[in-house]
């Protein structure tokens, strides 16, 4: 029997797809892509726009922006402390990244390396507290970080309006994501290496930092990168935990709220606030970019 | 200055005992190695006195001092590990001085060491690579060389060569021993190969189940093995041991039966034996005049040859009322036998060994002189 002739154009492509298929195959590839690209950096095309468009025309916003403004970017950062927020933002991100990489690989090398009764229960109700939501806290935290509770009859230190208000609840919500990233990290580094470092003369705590951390780079710069993100961004308690101004230790994400007044939105300036605040991530996310990706899929291969 | 003293050195892991009643002295300078199947305890043993592991009771010493509870940065040790350990992200100059850098020497004789080291152990211009771009063989020597850096009182060795090729690691063992020769410093090395125990002791234990049957030097081990352990574990291939009883002046096993004088021997008559006979004192009757002290003759067939060169392993075939006895002899590779052939084979009286059939104890190592009863033998390992 001969090959089947189709004819009509539904039926021309149906065969050449069926002769084709790697090139149907390589055209769902890049529907499949341009999609996913599209979907993920709408939003910032959106904020481009939103940014640009002067605030005389927001209410007639389009796709594509109908005027140019590209001053605003200027009038954000001359005219606002912007920098004085970015920088407090950095700030207090970079202070929880320290607290929890340090208290993290403690524990990390408790869960990864050593064996102890009641290990297991113990990594179990770190995962459970790690669910709660941050918000769950808030009431106690804020009592208990604002001076409102005495433990034995000593008030507790009022924080407000300093970084450590914010550092506090941030490590917390922080460490357990922080201490099951390490542990894994470190439970895979060879048990021969820190006998070897105990032997040269470190203790079991130089050959974690000498030996088992450096060594597991990608998990601690993924665990560095994931905490201070998350703390960069994080809006909850840095709103309740200052007053708003910059002095008083405002984080960017309240700076950009602070556009926003009583009687005035000013979206193109929230918006271009945004863009240069995201900024400072893009550029250590670009430097540690490597590390990040041998981190997240280290964890699941077994040499 | 570097003795190590173990005195009833016990470990217990959770309901596991891993080594019990160790008593063990290595003399100054000595090359002791530890040998024993997988799982005997024996690098639990040297973890102990390194320090990687605290045993559950008993006391260690090195040089001297009690260091039972001294973490292993404080016991002036070095270290070989079977899995080389040296540290990825540092290059070879910073793996060698990474304990002196510790101990915060000073540059210049941190400098002066790791190159002394490093032409010792002949790596020479490699300082500046990363462990990664060494081959196998030269790792281990970087690994060497970070252990003599520092001038210990002990060097202890966990199976340094088992990750190696074959080829290598007899190279290495070579280096390892003339390394040790020339530095003098005390040695505790780990192995499972009894041919590696063999060639480098000065002194061999040899652990079973956690607890030391034997420490003497290599070839009393092989002539004159505490027990059918030992018997069995050193020497390759391994000694034949048959189960049987004294009967009258014969000690009568499975199928055959050899001539043996007990009256100097605890034995009595239908006590339960295991003689015990290695395949290089089997020869074929033909070959009995050049022997001192022949046995009567067996005879049996010849199931499988395994030439490996210089000999020819012939496993042999004993059969009568339908029992059958195997025995291995190593034999020249000139002698015409060949598979399935009917053959008659002598043993050497001279060394045959007796074990106790119940303990497994040697009662003799010669069937001609039977004063060599084995209590003196026996008690060395603890000495």
């Amino acid at each position: 029997m001969s090959e089947q002739e189709y004819s009509g154009l539904t039926g021309r492509i149906v065969q050449y797809t069926i002769q084709n298929s790697a090139d149907v195959y390589r055209l769902g590839f890049w529907v499949g892509l341009v999609s996913f690209i599209m979907i993920t950096l709408f939003p910032f095309y959106w904020l481009l726009v939103l940014a640009v468009t002067p605030d005389n025309q927001l209410y007639q916003m389009g796709v594509v922006p109908e005027n140019f403004n590209i001053g605003v970017f200027a009038t954000v950062v001359q005219e606002y402390p912007l920098h004085h927020y970015i920088f407090n933002s950095i700030l207090i991100a970079t202070i929880t990244v320290i607290v929890c990489i340090t208290l993290g690989s403690l524990a990390g090398y408790a869960f990864g390396r050593v064996d102890f009764p009641g290990k297991g229960p113990l990594l179990v109700l770190l995962l459970i507290i790690s669910y709660f939501p941050g918000i769950a806290f808030l009431i106690p935290l804020f009592e208990l970080l604002t001076g409102s509770l005495s433990i034995l009859g000593t008030p507790t230190p009022d924080l407000y309006n300093t970084p450590w208000g914010m550092v506090f609840p941030f490590t917390m919500l922080s460490l357990p994501i922080t201490i099951f990233i390490l542990t894994t990290f470190y439970s895979q580094i060879p048990d021969g290496l820190e006998d070897a470092a105990r032997v040269e003369g470190t203790t079991r705590l130089g050959a974690l930092f000498r030996v088992i951390m450096p060594l597991s780079a990608p998990g601690v710069v993924t665990a560095a990168i994931i905490v201070f993100i998350g703390v960069y961004r994080e809006f909850f308690f840095s709103f309740i935990m200052t007053d708003g101004s910059p002095e008083n230790w405002a984080v960017l994400v309240y700076g950009i709220l602070n556009f926003q007044q009583q009687h005035t939105q000013m979206y193109n300036m929230m918006a271009a606030a945004s863009l240069i605040g995201i900024i400072p991530i893009a550029v250590l996310v670009i430097i540690a970019q490597e590390h990040i990706v041998r981190g997240l899929t280290a964890g699941g291969l077994k040499e | 200055m570097g003795e190590v003293n173990l005195t009833d050195v016990r470990k217990e892991y959770e309901d596991v005992v891993a080594v019990e009643g160790m008593n063990l002295t290595i003399e100054d300078g000595e090359f002791v190695t530890l040998v024993g199947p997988s799982g005997c305890g024996k690098s639990t043993t040297l973890e102990t006195i390194s320090g990687l592991t605290t045993p559950t009771s008993g006391t260690i010493e090195i040089a001297g001092r009690d260091v039972t509870n001294k973490p292993p940065k404080d016991r002036n040790i070095a270290m070989v590990f079977q899995n080389i350990a040296l540290f990825p992200h540092m290059t070879v100059y910073e793996n060698i001085s990474f304990g002196l850098r510790l101990r915060d020497f000073d540059q210049e004789e941190i400098d002066r060491r790791v190159e002394e080291a490093v032409e010792i152990v002949q790596l020479e211009g490699m300082l500046d690579r990363s462990p990664d771009e060494l081959s196998g063989g030269q790792q281990q020597r970087v690994g060497i060389a970070r252990a003599i850096v520092r001038e210990p009182d002990v060097f202890l060795m966990d199976e340094p060569l088992a990750n190696l090729d074959a080829k290598l690691r007899v190279a290495m063992r070579t280096e390892i021993q003339r390394l040790q020769k020339e530095l003098g410093i005390t040695s505790v090395y780990v192995t499972h190969d009894q041919e590696e125990a063999m060639t480098m002791s000065d002194r061999i234990a040899i652990i079973n189940d956690g607890e030391l049957q034997q420490c003497s030097p290599p070839l009393e081990c092989y002539n004159r093995p505490v027990n059918t352990f030992v018997a069995q574990f050193i020497g390759s291939p391994s000694m034949n041991l048959f189960n049987g009883q004294v009967d009258g002046d014969d000690l009568d096993v499975s199928d055959f039966s050899v001539e043996f004088d007990t009256t100097n021997t605890p034995l009595q008559q239908d006590d339960p034996v295991t003689v015990g006979i290695r395949p290089e004192d089997i020869y074929l009757a033909a070959d009995a005049e050049d022997i001192a002290h022949p046995s009567r003759p067996v005879t049996v067939t010849v199931d499988v040859l395994e030439p490996v060169g210089d000999q020819t392993y012939a496993y042999l075939l004993s059969e009568t009322d339908g029992e059958t006895t195997e025995l291995l002899m190593s034999v020249d590779p000139d002698k015409d036998i060949s598979e399935g052939d009917a053959i008659e084979v002598v043993f050497s009286r001279d060394d045959v060994h007796v074990f106790d059939g119940r303990t497994g104890d040697a009662i003799t190592h010669s069937l001609v002189d039977a004063t060599a009863v084995v209590e003196e033998v026996a008690v060395e390992g603890e000495a």
